[in-house]
Order: C-alpha cells, then sequence, then structure tokens
C-alpha cells in the first residue's frame, strides 16, 4: 500500500472542471500578485480565500496540516529576522523616522545586547510567510483537482511537445513507485539488524546515500523494461497522435481567466496607483 | 491451416553475450490456435515472445539470424510500433506495464499512438474492456484493481488494437489463483470465440493441458518438442528431464504405470483423471475392503509446547480504513512448520508483519517468546525472527554476494573471524560459493531469491518467515527454496511459509493455517487442510489435482482417504487393486 500516491482529491467540484490551463493562468496570477503585495493584511486575505477554496476543493485538512507543520521551523526563522532586522529596509521603503519598539535586549548581552524586535519588522514578517504560503498552496491547488490526463493534453495544446509532457504524467506515474522501493529497501535492511530507529539525522541519510545504488541498478533495469512495454504499445514520443481527453476551453475557462486577468490588473492600478498593497499602504 | 506468424531458423545473442539464447529455431503459428510455450528457465522461452513484435532484436541490438514473419511483415524490415498493431504483448508484470491513470486511458494508449480518431477510441475502449469482463471500470484508475483485474486490463489494452496474435509471457506468474484462472479463462474465450490466435507461454502445467491446442516445449533455446498437449504431458520423462513438472493427474498415473497398473494413455486433464481411475475401480477394486492406511509422515516433529509466536484478538486497520485483519488469535510452537495460504489480500503478508513490528496492532496483542512486541524494536526482533520478503531484489543493496550476507552481522558488530565463520556458512548452504565476489542483481533470478535467504540466514534466527518465496520462479527453483526450508526445519527451526501455491507443500508443512478476508478460517494439519474443499473455495483456493483426484474414488471422511500428493494416491490405488485382487483369489 503506497502511503505516496499523489493526493489527488477524489471530489468532483468546480475546480475539477475548469481546464487545467485557465487554472495554471489563475495560479500564476496568484503568485505574481502574492509576490509583489507587501501589506501583511491584504496577503492573509488571500491566504485565507486560498486555503478556503483548497479545502473547498476537496484538498485534505491533513495535508495543509502538514505543509504548515513541515514550515513552521523557517517561518520562526523568518519572523525573528525579519523582526529584528528589517526595521532599517522598512524604514527606507516607508519614509517613517520611528519604528515600534516591542521588546529589545540589554546592552551587555554578548552579541545580541541593543537588538530590538519592532512591530514593523514582525508585521513585514508575516506579510512574507503569508505570500509564501500562497504561492506553496496554490500549485496543489492546480495539480491536485487536474486529472493527469487532462494535463497531458492541456500542456501539449499549449505547444510543449508530447514527450515532454508525457515524461511529465510518467514522473507521476513512476515516483510513487519509487518512493515505495526505497521504503522497502530500508525495510530489508531494518530486518538485518540496522538500529535505525537509534540513528541520528547524520546515519540516518548515510543509510539513505547509501540505498541510491540499489536503487539507480534498479531504475535502469525498471526503465528498460518500461521502453519495451511502451514500445509494445506502438509509442514512439511523436506528437503526430491523437488524444482521448479533448481539452475544450468552456464558459467557465473563459471566465477564470478573465477574472484571474481582471484581479491581476485592479491590483495593479492599485499598487501603482494608489499604494495598495504596499507595506504600511492604505491597507 | 494459415500460419500468422513464423520463425525461420531464428538464432539469437543479445549485445555482449557469447552464447545464443535462440539456436537455429524454427516454428509456425497457425491462425486461431491456442499455442502453449514450456520450458525451463532460461530456455529463451521470452525472448523468443519478444522476436514476434520486433523487440528482439530492433530494441535490444545483438545478432540476429534467420527471419520472423507476422502477418505478412517481415519483423525487421518494419518498425516495432508497425508490428504493435498486429501483435499484442503481455508480460509478467501487470504493475510495470499500465502506464496511464485511468481504466480508460491505459486501454486508449496504443490507439492514441496510433493516431486512430477519437471516436473509433471510443468504439474501441468498451469493446476490449467487454472481451475481458471489465465492464464498468472506465474511470476507475488501476490501482484500485485487483492483480487478476490488472493484467486483464493489460490484456484489454492489447485487444484494442484489434491485432492478429495475442503473446502472453507468463502472464499469471504473480497472481494467485483466482487472478490466474480469471487470465486463463479470459484468454481461452478470446481463442474460442473471436478466433484470437494465442501464444502463451508459462509454467501452469494444469491450465495448459486443459485450454491449449498444441504444446511447444523449448530448451537451451532450441524447440525440443511440438505436439498436443495430450503428446507432451503425457511424456513425463521429457518434462523432467527439462526441469518441468507433469499435471499431477498425469504424474499420478505415470506412478501407476511404474507399479504395475497399466495405464494405456496418461491423461493430462482432471476429469479424463477421474474417469480413468472409475475405469480401475470398475476393472476390480472391492469398495467394501478396508482402506489402506496412509503412510506415516516422514518429517513430522512434536512441536515444543511454548509458543513462539503468538497473537491475541490481532485488529488491523490500514491508513486508509481498510480492515486489513479482524481479531485473530492462535499460536505457533517451538519446531513447528505452518503454512500460510488464502488469496491476495487475505491478510497473510499483514499478519506475518506484526511479528517483526513492521506493522503495530490496531488492537489486540503480538508476542515473540512470551513478549510483547510494543516493548522491542525491529533490529532486536530480527536477529531472532528472519523475513523473507516477497520480492527479492527490494532486499538486495550491496555490490557483492559476500556483502550482502555480512552485511546484518557487520550491522550486528560480530567480531571478523564470527562473521567470516557464519558467511561461510550460510553461502555453503545456499549452494552460492562459486558466485561469492559477484555482483547480486548480475545473477539470475533464482540465485538472487537464494542470496536474501543466505543472508537472513547468516543471523541464525530460531524463526524464519519466507513470504511468497517461489514466486516467480520455475518448478526446479521452487523446490531448491523450500528443500531448504525443509532442511532448516529439520534443523530445529520453526518456519512459515506464505503461499498460494498449493501444489508445493506437501512433504514440507505439517500445519495449515487459512485465512480469508482478514480472518483466520481454517487451522489445521496439512492433510485436514488440503481436503477442506468449502474452506479453501471461500478463499479462492484450489486443492491440488491430486487432492481432487482421491475424493473421487475416496470420500468417507476417514483419515485414509487424506492423500495430498501423487504419490499418495497412486500407492493407495495400487495397493486397494492389490487387496481386491488377493480376495479374490482367496474366493477361489
Amino acid at each position: 500500500m503506497s502511503s505516496w500516491m499523489l493526493r489527488t482529491v477524489d471530489r468532483d467540484s468546480v475546480f475539477t472542471r475548469i481546464d487545467f490551463r485557465a487554472k495554471v493562468v489563475a495560479a500564476a496570477v496568484l503568485t505574481l500578485v502574492a509576490f509583489v503585495w507587501e501589506s501583511p493584511v491584504l496577503t492573509a486575505l488571500l491566504l485565507v480565500i486560498v486555503m478556503l477554496t483548497a479545502l473547498i476543493a476537496g484538498v485534505k485538512p491533513d495535508y495543509l496540516w502538514r505543509v504548515l507543520r513541515l514550515l513552521a521551523p523557517f517561518y520562526l526563522f523568518l519572523l525573528l529576522t525579519q523582526g529584528f532586522f528589517a526595521g532599517e529596509i522598512i524604514l527606507a521603503r516607508t519614509g517613517e523616522e520611528m519604528l515600534t519598539p516591542l521588546l529589545s535586549f540589554p546592552e551587555q548581552w554578548w552579541l545580541i545586547g541593543g537588538a530590538t524586535m519592532t512591530l514593523e519588522g514582525v508585521l513585514y514578517g508575516f506579510a512574507v510567510i503569508f505570500k509564501t504560503l500562497i504561492m506553496v498552496l496554490a500549485l496543489p491547488l492546480v495539480i491536485f483537482t487536474t486529472d493527469v490526463n487532462a494535463m497531458v493534453v492541456g500542456l501539449v495544446k499549449v505547444g510543449i511537445p508530447y514527450k515532454v509532457a508525457f515524461v511529465f504524467s510518467a514522473t507521476f506515474r513512476f515516483f510513487p513507485l519509487l518512493f515505495d522501493e526505497i521504503q522497502s529497501i530500508i525495510e530489508a535492511q531494518r530486518l538485518r539488524g540496522l538500529a535505525f530507529e537509534r540513528m541520528g539525522p547524520l546515519k540516518r541519510a548515510r543509510v539513505y546515500a547509501r540505498i541510491a545504488v540499489p536503487l539507480i541498478l534498479g531504475a535502469i533495469v525498471k526503465s528498460q523494461m518500461t521502453e519495451v512495454v511502451l514500445q509494445s504499445k506502438a509509442f514512439s514520443g511523436s506528437s503526430d497522435r491523437t488524444y482521448l481527453h479533448e481539452a475544450r476551453l468552456t464558459a467557465l475557462d473563459y471566465a477564470v481567466v478573465l477574472a484571474s486577468i481582471f484581479f491581476l490588473l485592479a491590483a495593479a492600478i492599485a499598487y501603482l496607483g494608489f499604494d495598495i498593497g504596499r507595506f504600511a499602504g492604505p491597507l | 491451416m494459415r500460419t500468422i506468424a513464423s520463425l525461420n531458423n531464428v538464432s539469437y545473442l543479445y549485445p555482449r553475450s557469447l552464447s545464443p539464447v535462440l539456436h537455429d529455431l524454427s516454428l509456425e503459428i497457425h491462425e486461431g490456435e491456442f499455442l502453449g510455450l514450456i520450458g525451463p528457465t532460461g530456455a529463451g522461452k521470452s525472448t523468443l515472445c519478444l522476436t514476434l513484435n520486433g523487440i528482439v532484436p530492433q530494441f535490444y541490438g545483438g545478432r540476429f539470424f534467420g527471419r520472423v514473419t507476422v502477418a505478412g511483415l517481415d519483423s525487421l524490415d518494419q518498425p516495432i510500433s508497425v508490428l504493435a498493431r498486429h501483435v499484442g504483448m503481455i508480460l509478467e508484470d501487470p504493475e510495470i506495464q499500465i502506464t496511464a491513470f485511468s481504466v480508460e486511458n491505459e486501454v486508449a494508449f496504443a490507439l492514441e499512438n496510433l493516431s486512430l480518431p477519437r471516436d473509433e477510441i471510443l468504439v474501441r475502449i468498451p469493446e476490449a474492456l467487454a472481451a475481458v469482463r471489465l465492464e464498468g471500470t472506465e474511470k476507475k484508475h488501476p490501482h484500485q484493481l485487483s492483480g487478476g483485474q490488472k493484467q486483464r486490463l493489460v490484456i484489454a489494452a492489447a485487444l484494442a488494437l484489434r491485432p492478429q496474435l495475442l503473446v502472453l509471457d507468463e502472464p499469471t506468474a504473480q497472481l494467485d489463483p483466482v487472478g490466474a484462472r480469471e487470465v486463463f479463462e479470459v484468454v481461452h474465450e478470446l481463442n474460442r470465440e473471436l478466433g484470437l490466435t494465442i501464444l502463451l507461454s508459462g509454467h501452469a502445467a494444469e491450465e495448459l493441458a486443459e485450454y491449449a491446442d498444441r504444446i511447444v516445449l523449448l530448451s537451451g533455446g532450441r524447440l525440443v518438442r511440438s505436439g498436443s498437449p495430450d503428446e507432451i504431458y503425457s511424456d513425463v520423462k521429457l518434462l523432467m528431464d527439462n526441469n518441468l513438472r507433469p499435471p499431477e493427474v498425469t504424474r499420478t498415473f505415470y506412478l501407476l504405470n511404474q507399479i504395475d497398473v497399466p495405464v494405456a494413455n496418461l491423461p493430462v486433464r482432471l476429469d479424463a483423471g477421474v474417469a480413468a481411475l472409475r475405469e480401475i475401480w470398475d476393472r476390480g477394486v472391492d469398495d467394501s475392503l478396508p482402506h489402506p492406511v496412509l503412510p506415516a509422515e516422514a518429517n513430522t516433529r512434536s512441536p515444543d509446547e511454548t509458543p513462539v509466536l503468538s497473537v491475541d484478538n490481532l485488529i488491523h486497520e490500514y491508513e486508509d480504513g481498510t480492515r486489513a485483519l479482524r481479531g485473530i488469535s492462535f499460536d505457533v510452537g517451538q519446531g513447528e512448520y505452518v503454512l500460510i495460504a488464502g488469496q491476495n489480500g487475505a491478510g497473510k503478508t499483514t499478519l506475518v508483519r506484526h511479528f517483526l513490528k513492521l506493522l503495530e496492532p490496531t488492537a489486540g496483542r503480538v508476542f515473540v517468546w512470551g513478549q510483547p512486541t510494543g516493548s522491542l524494536t525491529v533490529s532486536d526482533i530480527a536477529r531472532r525472527i528472519g523475513y523473507v520478503g516477497q520480492n527479492p531484489d527490494s532486499q538486495i543493496f550491496n555490490a557483492t554476494v559476500e556483502a550482502e550476507v555480512s552485511f546484518a552481522l557487520r550491522n550486528l558488530e560480530y567480531p571478523p573471524a564470527e562473521v567470516e565463520r557464519r558467511v561461510s556458512e550460510s553461502l555453503e548452504l545456499l549452494d552460492l560459493r562459486e558466485v561469492r565476489r559477484r555482483h547480486p542483481l548480475s545473477l539470475p533470478r533464482g540465485d538472487r531469491a537464494r542470496i536474501v535467504i543466505a543472508a537472513v540466514l547468516a543471523m541464525e534466527p530460531e524463526v524464519l518467515i519466507f513470504d511468497e518465496p517461489t514466486t516467480g520462479q520455475d518448478y526446479h527453483g521452487a523446490q531448491v527454496i523450500l528443500d531448504i526450508t525443509r532442511r532448516l526445519h529439520r534443523a530445529g527451526k520453526t518456519v512459515i511459509v506464505i503461499t498460494h501455491q498449493l501444489y508445493l507443500m506437501p512433504g514440507y508443512a505439517e500445519r495449515v493455517l487459512i485465512m480469508g478476508e482478514g480472518t483466520l478460517l481454517l487451522d489445521a494439519p496439512i492433510r485436514e487442510a488440503y481436503h477442506a474443499t468449502d474452506v479453501l473455495e471461500a478463499t479462492y483456493l484450489r486443492p491440488p489435482q491430486a487432492v481432487l483426484l482421491a475424493q473421487s474414488v475416496c470420500s468417507d471422511g476417514t483419515g485414509a482417504c487424506l492423500m495430498l500428493t501423487p504419490e499418495d494416491v497412486a500407492s493407495y490405488v495400487s495397493r486397494r487393486l492389490g487387496d481386491s485382487m488377493d480376495r479374490g483369489n482367496g474366493h477361489e
């Protein structure tokens, strides 16, 4: 039983019906806007919308939670560094004279003495966290709600050679198998007295490194078999082929693309004209 | 009869190989026939199959002599993609053959590659799925299918091309008995109803005897014999000389012939065997005489009372909610040889993985030597319980056979002299001394399986668990492995074997646990278990032919009828005949 199976949502929703290309446009716009925005309020708002969308689309809360947990140490580091050191940049950007101190260390402390954590720095840190989260979550929203076949057809339709699109989909197909293989090799090693549970991270890393050789050898044998299978099915990699799935853009898809473009324009005008989205801007 | 494919004086050497895999081989495949291809491992069966769609030599290269034509096309002149239209190819492992994410896409894949119009593809998908009885699964992910269904999907994908010839290379080697039967029945139907020509290579003697029109025996890359299943399978000596196994029915009557009960034509199918037995009975067996007593078991040891392994109301639920085990309790005593049987998905592997703490119970308790596994680590348990898993290749990770076998000993920090002693012993026991410095992956599959066993044995565990050790082995390879288990058992070890190849286990296992859908259906001595046909059927297992043959003449519920092997049946029949004749003579 593969624990690494691609977590495709099994719920049929409006998101699974939107064409891959429309979803990519929407995700790209989202990512771009999130990249530019520095306002903690606006990025937080956008993040909440993205998260709700993901949940409605059927991405498991468990998955979101796992992403958050994985990124938590990185985010803590980000908050601290921004909180202590972003002050200068923010002063320069906003043109303000004074920052609001939250806490500072006594002068006589070695190395960190006199450092001050500022409210603005922490807020800026939060904005950075929110924007990276938006980018991290937009991708699964697109991938998990799209059938791989539709993805392949979508890629081909935007001009990517079939061979490349096929390799892309084959990766989705065979990666879970690869992870299973890694698991079973480690298991076999534990069954031969390797005390994996008593190892530190460094030793564990060494164990993983040793697996590379059998894994690659196995992969070579497998890829040769796969090629025999593909050739037996008349696969040649040629783009001159037909597709079972049709990728026709529906009104819904056009609506999504138009809405995305409208949102991008609106965000751009608001940003350039009214400073909305800038750090310490009107919002 | 029209010829659909032919090989004319074909010889072939793989790149960098000095000896030919195929040697001046000529064969004609006739339209509409079901041709069975048999032969020991290394006979060249797979290579022969791959010449038919040009993979050999177009993909592999190497040196090729002679000529192969399929549907009038020369396999050297046409690209593989053209030949693929005429020859559907099905290989052993369904996992690796399925490349798509849904059933319908898998069937459509080859059609898309050949640029068939979408409307035509939409017609062919339901047609192909109906032919293999997979209607209604179009939108399913292939992972949701069982092993037999997956292999049928692979067949459907090949059928969608409407080929003239379907080539199946060991299509049932990795399937459980239900899956294998499904595949054989579908192939048989395609042959009878659509007139599709079939070439099927494999070791399933009973099935080939039943379904094939003609059998070709290959050995050392040469065609040794071609004939009807009756001709080939009744030539028991020919089969044994080539490390092949005759159907059990045939072997039973062959043995009877040896002990002076003449049978003119050796039957190769169960129904013919039952009829032949009836005839012997009519000829002069007096059914009122008492049954002869079965010979005592040669390797029965009385097990110790202390349980080595024990589970108490074990329940296991996987993360996705599947209930794999639903409350199982039993003990295994020191020195027992236990067979665990049941269809795929019955929970056999899930069960034994608990003994090694690779899985933890959802509810219930697991003990090894009276200690709950919760207090132990995997590596602690591994010193005392050796586990040989299913696929040898994912248990091999060293660059030499020697390093593989000593891996555990180095982990457990034995002194070098001790490591050397154990490695040598282990290699000796498994007949691997010659290949000590070779790379494990450069050796044949049979050797690789033995390397894994050697590596586990080096730890000198007291209990050994073998999970499907004979899958993918030919008859000879399977026997070599099982003989090792018997030797270990005789040396006092506790042995557990998981398999659904029931016919292999008489003479080895003593006790049988039959599992079905996560429950323990039966726990009995092997003779009783093999004759509990209802229980076996409930978990889609079939008893060996010898058991069914025995039941056709002896079924009064006494222990004397619990025969397991062709040897048992032959000796029973000859003694009944003898007894009847003695009485007849006495009356005169």
